[in-house]
């Protein structure tokens, strides 16, 4: 699909929506910036379902669905290890402990964020399978990339 | 009788200008008072000295005659009186002095700020350099538009979070404007989570010396937004980029920012855990560096690889950039750029500690040229040539992990820090590369995810107590001393903001731009990737007048 009208539009839905919902927190207080912030946030999210309905016009990505149960696993993994040094920073008092418990806390986020995650985005990478060019039916003479492959 | 009133008026005017000097303290040191105004002595000065000054100023036609020596421009009749009635007072005097102090301070921290500014420029450069031809204009763009996308959510929502509590820096007057953070109390300790002043810059934020934060703060807020689009190039979709960036200036940046330099959370570390003096970011390997190339990260494993990086047995191709000369012009704009980045951070020039700027501006120089040599010589040594890709990314690595702890370390040390930030990048990319199967074209998550988090850490390690901006930091008393010098609570506090960096800052905007991925979709269709983006993305091409040719096939060793 590419760029169109359509995404300037509700580009710029979103960017009014947002300065609309601003304006709405920065003057909470009345209840004009209480009748601000719903019209923002109405238009903010008017603009992401606007975007979601142009979004199938995009056509064939070169990405294929990958496991979504892992991606979230992983995240949570990731926080889970911050949340492990948060504890940690109350568990103990010394300096050296609360080293520890950070240096763990960086661990489990690592095996959320180098292990977990990239192997739930490779699962189903397109790279695994056909190539792309021969997926869109595209001779590979047209791009560069195909020549370095 | 006139011994004493002399005594009295050489007291005053000592008592004067000291309280207008104030007391140094740091942008980021939560000062414990604002500076207030100081007395104004409204009687003459001694009528007698005053007179006798006056009378030797030069006159209008000394000054007519030009001042090719520079010793007569600037005296006591540049001083502006506020009563004409009552002449030249002390409290003339003082003022003068005083605005002199927040007049340098700001001048400086402008400057430094529009050399920031400048920064944008070499980072077009080096990521478009780095890009195929047919998406030259498209990655252009993406560096041109993330300055306007930034500025504007920060200017409605993005600077409130993260300074909207940060008052006390009597540097640049005190921002008394930006007095209110949200704080929670846990564990009998009150905690800092964000700003709440200065929406849209409005109210009491209307501010000269708001002004002059915000504009520095804005543009190292934009160096972070810049760093994605890199990562992304040649499959992002520009609409998907536009909406990310305004979301990553409104909040992710701006919350992290609020923690380590807006009185948040782990600037509290210090004084309320008595962990070293809090987390230290002195201009911001970790806020600035590491957010962005962990979102970075982020983003980049959402939008997968472009094709053709990556066979089916899982090795990588070399996609080689359109520019070399651009890379390498870009990265001498970026290293001058950060001329503002790490001495500006001092936001100021004039109070005690500040002199300390040649030192930073020393450290910044010894580690970009060792991160230079680290990365050169690695590629040189191990992989057959002197890269000129990688010894760019190699000076950049060392400029973002010296970004920390600039303020704290010394030379020698910051040449350490350099040389392993070098090493660590090459290291890091073909990690990413070759194990991860994360296609990054600009190596901007190595750069500043893995140095800006390097940086984050040597603060912890390195830091040699020797700097004292106003004798306090994060509001405890004394030097930043790391593990090296014998502070381990440093380093404890340094581990912890890199937990956050990586366990919540990532995982937010994780989370963030995978919603984004459900509504909108980040990447650009086959189609389109294939063609390049430059047409359907952006409507011209870069080059228009370029011949698309085959590139070599690269059989390297």
């Amino acid at each position: 699909m590419a760029a169109n009208k359509q995404q300037g539009s509700y580009f710029g839905l979103f960017l009014v929506g947002l300065t609309v919902l601003c304006a709405g927190f920065a003057y909470f207080d009345s209840a004009t910036g209480k009748a601000l912030l719903v019209l923002g946030a109405l238009g903010v999210i008017g603009s992401l379902f606007g975007y979601m309905g142009i979004k199938s016009l995009e056509g064939m990505t070169a990405m294929k669905p990958g496991s979504g149960g892992m991606k979230l696993v992983g995240a949570a993994v990731a926080l889970l290890g911050w949340l492990l040094t948060l504890a940690g920073i109350h568990i103990t008092d010394s300096a050296g402990g609360r080293i520890v418990f950070a240096l763990l806390g960086i661990a489990v986020s690592l095996v959320g964020i180098l292990y977990i995650l990239p192997a739930a985005f490779n699962k189903n990478a397109l790279w695994k399978g056909e190539s792309a060019s021969q997926r869109s039916g595209m001779t590979a003479a047209k791009t560069t990339m195909e020549h370095s492959r | 009788m006139k011994t004493i009133l002399r005594n009295r008026l050489l007291s005053l005017c000592i008592l004067a200008v000291g309280l207008s000097l104030g007391t140094a303290a740091y942008a980021q040191t939560a000062a414990p008072a604002a500076e207030t105004p100081a007395p104004v002595a409204t009687a003459p000065l001694s009528a007698l000295e005053l007179k006798a000054a006056a009378a030797k100023a030069p006159t209008k036609d000394d000054l007519a005659k030009g001042d090719p020596g520079g010793t007569i421009t600037g005296t006591i009749s540049d001083v502006p009186v506020s009563d004409a009635t009552s002449g030249l007072t002390l409290g003339d005097v003082a003022n003068q002095v005083g605005q002199n102090k927040i007049g340098i301070n700001f001048t400086w921290t402008l400057l430094c700020g529009f050399l920031v500014m400048f920064m944008q420029a070499g980072f077009a450069m080096v990521e478009s350099g780095l890009c195929r031809v047919k998406n030259a204009n498209h990655t252009y763009m993406m560096n041109f538009f993330v300055y306007t996308a930034g500025l504007f959510a920060y200017w409605l929502i993005g600077f409130a979070i993260q300074m909207g509590g940060a008052a006390g820096n009597s540097n640049l007057g005190g921002l008394q404007p930006l007095s209110s953070e949200y704080t929670i109390s846990l564990f009998g300790k009150t905690w800092g989570l964000f700003g709440q002043n200065g929406m849209l810059l409005t109210g009491h934020t209307y501010d000269v010396g708001v002004m002059v934060i915000f504009l520095f703060e804005m543009v190292f807020m934009d160096t972070a937004l810049t760093i994605v689009t890199g990562a992304c190039a040649e499959r992002w979709k520009f609409l998907t980029f536009a909406v990310t960036s305004v979301i990553m200036g409104a909040l992710t940046y701006p919350l992290f920012g609020n923690w380590a330099w807006g009185a948040g959370w782990l600037s509290q570390l210090g004084s309320n855990l008595g962990l070293g003096k809090g987390y230290c970011d002195f201009a911001g390997s970790g806020v600035v560096h590491s957010v962005g190339g962990l979102t970075a990260l982020a983003v980049c494993m959402i939008v997968g690889p472009r094709i053709g990086k990556f066979n089916r047995d899982g090795s990588s191709n070399p996609i080689i950039g359109h520019d070399i000369s651009a890379v390498l012009i870009g990265c001498f704009i970026l290293a001058f750029g950060w001329f503002g980045f790490n001495p500006g951070s001092t936001l100021g020039a004039s109070a005690n500690g500040n002199l300390r700027i040649g030192s930073v501006a020393v450290d910044t120089m010894l580690a970009g040229c060792t991160g230079t040599l680290g990365a050169m010589l690695y590629m040189w040594m191990f992989k057959g040539k002197p890269d000129a890709s990688m010894t760019c990314n190699g000076m950049l690595a060392g400029l973002v992990a010296i970004t920390a702890p600039s303020g704290f370390v010394n030379p020698v040390n910051s040449c350490i820090i350099g040389l392993i930030a070098g090493v660590l990048v090459c290291l890091s990319v073909s990690f990413l590369e070759n194990v991860l199967k994360v296609d990054d074209p600009v190596g901007a998550i190595s750069v500043h995810g893995a140095g800006g988090l390097w940086g984050v850490l040597s603060v912890g390690l390195f830091a040699d107590g020797t700097s004292n901006y106003g004798g306090s930091w994060n509001g405890v008393t004394g030097s930043v001393t790391g593990l090296f010098y014998g502070d381990a609570g440093q380093l404890a506090a340094q581990l912890i903001g890199i937990s956050t960096l990586i366990g919540f800052v990532f995982t937010f905007s994780f989370v963030i731009n995978l919603v984004l991925e459900y509504f909108i979709g980040h990447r650009v269709s086959i189609e389109t990737e294939v063609a390049g983006l430059d047409i359907p993305e952006m409507g011209q091409l870069g080059y228009p007048e370029f011949v698309f040719r085959p590139e070599p096939v690269y059989s390297g060793d």
